[in-house]
């Protein structure tokens, strides 16, 4: 198979013609976050940048997005179904912690209930991904067997030359037809543009084996007491993590006798998450709370579905206001099955 | 910093405080609030310019939570917070041991070393780098250049604009929203047990992260904090889709204090300026 | 020719004077435009401002708040608190941009009916000079029910 190259000029030629067939382009500009571009001069691609504040599932996952409307008709009630918007979603510029949280949570929006509304997002999707050469106290995708040149979840993946090239490589049946589309503005690549490779490896935090073991044998542990303990229950670290999916369904009135069900991210560190309509409240405090959010992420997820429901991108200790960092939880859980696996 | 270490030793070891709220350095260096416990425990606490948490954040969760003191370790922004727990009947001043810290200046961006272009705003408007009262006090404050008020150009901007224009220019920030409540949580005032948003009979504030759930979600915010606000600058801080908050706060500290020559958390004795009223409040707006 | 834009005011009235008011202006057969819809309540003091902004997101154009004259409250001191609190709110609203053309206050006894009448028309002119509060309707957007949606199905 040929192997082609792209300039960073002929992407953003792309980007503008996916934009002319109406398609929604999303890509890093200037200020690093993820937006829907109006035009393809706002593309930048820097792979040596820190990952996004946000990640892009609001694309894919909306913070808050009608699943119906209603409105009374006498004595019935008429319901009313959003408009969807159909237009394919290009991605430029994911990471591979950022792509890989796609086919993570793509599992549970499909494990029981098919959730339409995801599935029209995804299935009508196209990730292009790049290499990542940023990495700092925070980062830990090589620990959860992903790396900083991971493909996963991309559908074609970049990867960084000199003079504002990139490699490209064909990941997915999707991708090769998208090269296949724009042929026109891939090279072939003649090996005159050097690669530019990472500077350092990341390092090996913890062994997560060792972890989910600990998890699986240690619910009641006082670790836990103290873990969570500074955690405020604000829900930053939820909504700006990639894989958190976790939502709320509320009802909504405007006017009198008309509104509509939404569906709004919603997060476990929220003491109303888990709140009964009795009044009673089984995760009662912060640590509880902050036990069922870790859990999840490395021992439920994996119980359930085979995944971890992270990809070490850490957004969350990036932002957390208490400088709560899920890195040194995991590493400390690590350190603690180190010494034994019994139930404290 | 080896005073303030040996102070907390001191209390916890004496029982003066049966556990004291401070800061502590993690191994990535990353200053972070802890609760130090034991006499042990108080060899980890640190003071630092990047010490930006206001710690009071955490009382409310202790109240009634047995018996002896609660220690603290606060910089004299943070006392602020704690007097106008006090005047609000939200803690007794005989429940704290108040540990007060000589500050020099905290950062705001945590990711940079602390500098004159790295430092809260709040510090240049600090009447006392010395907390007013305390039990103890520790650390050597030390002068630093004060920073540029970057804040009040915004101000004078947004005060320029038309009230459409204004109107727009909110609207576009609490568009950014995501309603993950990081600037509730952290507010050191912001202890209601139950949040307006979340009476839900009826809803009076939708939960949505629409632009009419985001717009009235700030507004209300911004009117508790009004009269309220101490300006520890937490909400903006927290804030993870940077929205200019404490530029409402900053405003309606400017009309309590224009209006009625309030500021709160200034006195252990003064009544709120909420929940009082006098009777020559100037109503020349009222028909 | 164009029609007369019809503003939707609503007017948060306290139950002892301004509501006993209005109703005076009734009994007296005074003239006044229909614009204003009344929301009793016990007390000035009872108005959450949350009730301002839920006029609003339901499609007010303008808010009239009144109450007993100071010294006159049932309640002693209910309006009083409400003037502390009105006086922050309206400085508030003022700078989100929200002006004083839409957010009315006045204070209106229950012999007062000729004022009241005086009050909601100079309302009623004030908000209509303004126009309709595009802005606010805008953000209610998104929970609308969208004009061209597909043909909707009953549900008993």
């Amino acid at each position: 198979m040929e192997e082609y190259i792209v300039s960073l000029d002929n992407l953003k030629k792309i980007a503008d013609e996916l934009l002319n067939n109406h398609c929604r382009v999303i890509g890093t500009t200037s200020e690093n976050k993820f937006k829907e571009l109006n035009y393809a001069e706002e593309l930048v691609l820097n792979p040596g940048a820190v990952p996004t504040s946000s990640s892009f599932k609001e694309f894919f996952f909306p913070k808050t997005e009608p699943l119906f409307f209603y409105k009374q008709n006498h004595s019935n009630v008429d319901l009313f179904n959003p408009i969807q918007d159909k237009s394919k979603i290009v991605i430029i510029g994911a990471k591979p912690c950022d792509a890989a949280s796609l086919p993570i949570i793509s599992k549970v929006f499909n494990w029981d209930y098919k959730d339409d509304l995801f599935n029209s997002r995804y299935d009508n999707s196209l990730i292009i991904g790049m290499s990542c050469h940023y990495s700092d106290e925070f980062c830990f995708c090589n620990d959860l067997g992903s790396s900083p040149e991971n493909m996963k979840g991309s559908d074609v993946f970049l990867k960084p030359l000199a003079d504002n090239y990139f490699k490209v490589v064909s990941v997915t049946p999707k991708g090769a037809e998208f090269i296949n589309e724009y042929q026109k503005y891939f090279e072939k690549d003649l090996g005159k543009n050097k690669s530019l490779e990472r500077k350092e490896e990341n390092p090996k935090h913890f062994d997560y084996d060792k972890v989910k073991t600990w998890l699986d044998n240690n619910f009641e542990n006082k670790f836990w007491d103290t873990a969570g303990e500074m955690c405020l229950g604000c829900a930053q670290c939820a909504f700006v993590c990639p894989t958190c999916h976790c939502f709320d369904i509320v009802d909504e009135q405007n006017g009198s006798c008309a509104g509509r069900r939404a569906k709004n991210w919603d997060a476990c560190q929220f003491s109303l998450f888990t709140k009964h309509a009795s009044g009673h409240n089984p995760r009662d405090n912060q640590e509880k709370r902050y036990r069922q959010r870790i859990s999840h992420k490395f021992k439920y997820y994996m119980d359930k579905f085979d995944e971890v429901l992270c990809t070490g991108c850490g957004r969350c200790s990036r932002g957390c206001p208490v400088s709560l960092d899920i890195l040194q939880i995991v590493e400390e859980i690590n350190s603690l099955s180190g010494n034994s696996n019994s139930i404290q | 910093m080896n005073e303030l270490k040996q102070i907390c030793k001191e209390a916890l070891t004496e029982k003066k405080a049966r556990f004291i709220i401070a800061y502590r350095e993690d191994k990535n260096k990353k200053t972070k609030p802890f609760i130090a416990r034991t006499p042990e425990d108080a060899e980890q606490i640190i003071f630092n310019h990047q010490a930006v948490n206001n710690l009071a954040v955490y009382f409310p969760r202790f109240k009634n939570s047995g018996e002896g003191k609660i220690g603290i370790v606060v910089k004299s922004c943070d006392l602020k917070a704690v007097t106008a727990l006090i005047q609000e009947n939200q803690i007794k001043r005989d429940d704290l041991f108040i540990i007060g810290v000589n500050c020099s200046g905290v950062v705001r961006d945590t990711t940079m070393e602390f500098s004159n272009d790295n430092t809260q705003i709040k510090c240049k408007y600090c009447q006392a780098k010395t907390p007013p009262y305390y039990d103890e006090l520790a650390e050597e404050s030390k002068e630093f250049e004060m920073p540029d008020d970057d804040q009040a150009e915004l101000m004078a901007r947004i005060e320029k604009m038309s009230s459409d224009e204004r109107l727009e220019f909110w609207s576009a920030e609490f568009e950014k929203c995501i309603k993950c409540y990081a600037c509730r949580q952290v507010c050191p005032m912001c202890y209601c047990e139950k949040c307006i948003v979340e009476k839900s009979e009826p809803q009076w504030i939708d939960t949505s992260s629409t632009a009419r759930g985001n717009f009235s979600w700030n507004i209300i915010r911004a009117f508790h904090m009004a009269g309220r606000c101490i300006g520890c600058h937490e909400c903006e801080r927290a804030c993870p889709m940077d929205i200019p908050l404490t530029l409402l706060t900053r405003k309606m500290g400017m009309v309590a204090s224009s209006e009625f020559g309030y500021r709160h958390g200034m006195s252990l004795t003064e009544p709120a300026l909420i929940g009082t009223y006098s009777t020559s409040d100037k109503e020349d707006f009222i028909k | 020719m164009e029609e007369k834009f019809e503003p939707k005011i609503v007017a948060f009235v306290c139950n002892w004077c301004t509501y006993t008011g209005a109703d005076l202006a009734g009994t007296s057969r005074l003239k006044q435009e229909a614009n204003a819809r009344l929301i009793r309540v016990p007390c000035t003091g009872r108005i959450d401002p949350v009730f301002i902004i839920k006029a609003f997101e339901n499609g007010a154009d303008g808010v009239l708040i009144s109450g007993c004259h100071p010294g006159d409250c049932h309640y002693n001191a209910g309006n009083f608190h409400a003037r502390r609190r009105w006086i922050l709110f309206k400085n508030l609203l003022d700078f989100i941009g929200i002006d004083s053309s839409r957010l009315h206050f006045s204070w209106v006894s229950a012999s007062e009916g000729k004022k009241w009448v005086d009050i909601v028309d100079d309302v009623i002119d004030t908000v209509r000079a303004k126009g309709p509060f595009k802005q606010y309707k805008k953000m209610n957007k998104e929970i609308e029910i969208p004009v061209d949606v597909e043909e909707g199905v009953s549900a008993k």
